[in-house]
């Protein structure tokens, strides 16, 4: 099954983003006469792969490459560099380029930047004086599709960039990317943010509309209703718990990467010594795509009635005699086999994590936290997790959701654990804690933490999850239902208006504005939910494109997909995000790498 | 300004890490230290950087005692563990005087350790 995920059943038509990402990437290639060898850096390709398929790169001549340290080894006299503008792949290309020259060979260089050039990235250049040799361009890739309905914008570090180092690159990044889409969908009417980045990319993306409007005689109608824009730094609660859907937990465990995870081959039933495979995750696998996103606990049961009736028609058909169509049907059915087998396999290999007393234990202290009563308790937990030198993002992540809870901690537990975690784990940890201070998710107490009102006003908690019939998004943590995903949900139907005194209460400013890009027809408010308006043409749901600033998690997908299933809900729902994120990829950044 | 400015004080002595050279890097870190405690705000940093200091030179001592250069650079908890791993009681002793280890961690340190050499006696008496 291909990694390039099928985009048929996509709400909008994205198919065209990416037909147009990818006849850019082989324009550019054709405009590079003869054999060339191209460089790619490695964080690149797994992003190239959801666009191009390898061998349609090499049908127009390239022979392909990562960059590394190592000189190229190719007979190709035309070397193209694909890259991030990054300071330390500069370097590389120059060392790279310095090694031929040394060796007396002769090559024309091509570097194009993704997404667009910078000028430290060529000043470098010039410095290591290869800058002369080169032919520099840009090729724009600033989103690309990874599902039916999610966009990503693939920035790896935008979260602390923004929070600890005050770059604010990621947000021009995310406007830009807006903007990329409006020239597709048309201007879109409605924008809800709320949070610091997300404000200010609303800023950065009007500014754009103004330099470079887009043309919207030609476009008619936009596609998107409504564009609501999440901060993760408003949501840290959710990313630090435990995702519990099918497709969270893969992630959790195994690490979902660009729409495929890689497990040993023999959790798969293929007998290769230590080799592994990769299993490509999207919705193109219809048995994926029921259950991707179901609470762990009904996958398997799904997945043992799917076998068992399966067995059952079997049986049926070597005892009975059947008629041609009644086998047709049948070996239709058997065609789902491989997806089965498939599926059986990664939950079992995903049963051994879940069901040690480990893992229970720290679902329960998740919620725990999260319930914010029994203070002493968590501390404890926390403190003998310390002790016992357990890995130091899993203890980060339970101390984030405690200290976010409370608003901190009071001084004196604050500087005790400080303490306990700089003794257990080495000093050098210093700077890690002054990073999660900074970024404001572990620090001291200095008001009253209002995390009671706002779980309360927000029915944050749900009692009596019903995990196999859900009616509330609550599933998908087991009784939690996700603050970021109540927020939209409040933001779809009624505006941020109504809950006001509750977004105070959280990070950051919010907004909500009309644009006119087009003629005359102003959009109602969408609180008058069922308008005609609301209802493009031909009858489809009109659109809400749902955007978090700095990452979302595999569990807040699937509870928005969950609503936009639900009857009576006017809109589609696509997501828009930074990047796929779940708890530990959002803290490794924060914890300091020495040398 | 003064934090900003011990901060990447802070953060020097860490870029340096690896280098076998320790005497210039401790003396760095007592800086740090100085630097500080010159603000009343800072009284954690202060001290952690003092214990540093200090857990760098009882390392030093470790590795020439035991001969192993296995000892710089871990953290107070990994010393002990590989102090009672080694069998040398008395230096873990040291260091959880030193550093006021409270007993429940030491507890957990001990334990460990004592499992990993399948110490099993002595975890029975312990």
């Amino acid at each position: 099954m291909a990694q390039i995920p099928n985009l048929d059943n996509a709400p909008v038509n994205l198919t065209s983003i990416r037909d147009q990402s990818q006849k850019e990437l082989i324009n550019l290639l054709k405009n590079i006469r003869g054999k060339k060898c191209l460089v790619i850096d490695p964080k690149l390709s797994g992003s190239l792969s959801l666009i191009v398929q390898s061998s349609l790169l090499k049908e127009h001549g390239a022979e392909l490459r990562h960059l590394t340290a190592e000189p190229i080894q190719t007979d190709c006299t035309k070397v193209v560099y694909l890259v991030r503008s990054q300071l330390e792949l500069m370097r590389l290309i120059s060392s790279q380029i310095r090694d031929d020259t040394s060796k007396g060979l002769q090559r024309e260089y091509f570097v194009y930047f993704v997404p667009r050039r910078t000028v430290v990235c060529e000043k470098i250049l010039e410095e290591e004086k290869v800058y002369d040799l080169l032919t520099i361009g840009e090729y724009p890739l600033y989103l690309m599709p990874i599902d039916e309905d999610v966009i990503s914008f693939e920035l790896d570090l935008a979260y602390k960039d923004c929070l600890v180092d005050g770059d604010t690159t990621p947000l021009w990044h995310i406007a830009k990317a807006l903007h990329k889409l409006e020239f597709t969908f048309g201007v879109i009417p409605n924008i809800r943010a709320k949070g610091k980045a997300s404000t200010r990319v609303v800023d950065i993306l009007n500014r754009m509309q103004i330099e470079e409007p887009v043309n919207t005689s030609d476009i008619g109608m936009p596609e998107i209703n409504t564009v609501i824009l999440i901060d993760r730094e408003v949501d840290m609660i959710t990313p630090m718990c435990s995702q519990l859907t099918y497709e969270g937990l893969l992630d959790e465990f195994l690490g979902i990467n660009n729409g495929a995870v890689e497990v040993e081959s023999s959790i798969m039933g293929v007998q290769q010594e230590g080799k592994k495979i990769k299993v490509p995750l999207n919705s193109s696998d219809k048995l994926f795509k029921e259950i991707r996103d179901l609470n762990f606990e009904v996958v398997v049961q799904v997945l043992r009635q799917k076998a068992t009736s399966m067995k059952q028609d079997y049986t049926e058909m070597t005892t009975t005699n059947q008629t041609v169509s009644e086998l047709k049907d049948f070996v239709k059915k058997l065609n789902s086999l491989p997806e089965i087998t498939r599926h059986i396999n990664l939950a079992q290999h995903l049963s051994t994590f879940t069901s040690k007393p480990s893992f229970l234990g720290r679902l329960d202290m998740e919620h725990t936290i999260v319930e914010a009563q029994s203070f002493d308790i968590c501390f404890e937990y926390i403190e003998e997790m310390i002790h016992k030198q357990e890995p130091l993002v899993n203890v980060l992540r339970l101390l984030i959701l405690f200290s976010i809870t409370n608003s901190g901690l009071p001084k004196k537990n604050f500087d005790y654990l400080r303490r306990e975690l700089l003794h257990s784990y080495g000093f050098e940890h210093m700077a890690t804690l002054n990073n999660l201070e900074k970024a404001g998710l572990f620090r001291k107490q200095e008001m009253k933490s209002n995390w009671l009102t706002v779980k309360r006003a927000l029915q944050l908690v749900v009692e009596d999850t019903d995990t196999a019939n859900p009616n509330d998004i609550s599933y998908v943590f087991s009784g939690y239902a996700p603050l970021s995903i109540r927020l939209v949900q409040h933001a779809i139907r009624s505006g941020w208006r109504p809950i006001e005194e509750i977004l105070k209460l959280l990070p950051g400013p919010h907004t909500e504005s009309k644009r006119s890009g087009y003629g005359g027809n102003q959009f109602d408010n969408l609180s008058g939910s069922m308008l005609n308006s609301d209802k493009v043409g031909d009858g489809r749901r009109s659109l809400v494109l749902v955007v978090f600033v700095g990452g979302v998690t595999f569990a807040e997908i699937s509870a928005l997909r969950f609503l936009s299933a639900q009857e009576g809900m006017a809109y589609d729902l696509i997501i828009g995000t930074t990047k796929i994120i779940n708890g530990q990829s959002l803290i490794e950044p924060f914890v300091e790498k020495l040398c | 300004l003064l934090w900003k400015e011990s901060w990447e004080l802070a953060k020097n002595p860490m870029a340096s890490k690896g280098s076998p050279l320790q005497g210039p890097r401790i003396k760095l870190i007592e800086n740090v230290h100085k630097l500080f405690s010159e603000t009343k705000e800072h009284v954690f940093e202060s001290k952690a950087a003092e214990e540093h200091a200090k857990l760098l030179r009882m390392q030093q001592e470790l590795e020439a005692t035991t001969k192993q250069p296995i000892f710089v650079d871990s953290s107070i908890s990994d010393t002990i563990r590989t102090c009672i791993v080694l069998g040398n009681n008395r230096a873990a002793l040291k260091v959880k005087t030193e550093f006021k280890v409270s007993e429940k961690r030491w507890y957990w340190l001990k334990v460990f350790a004592l499992a990993t050499i399948r110490d099993w006696d002595a975890l029975e008496k312990f």
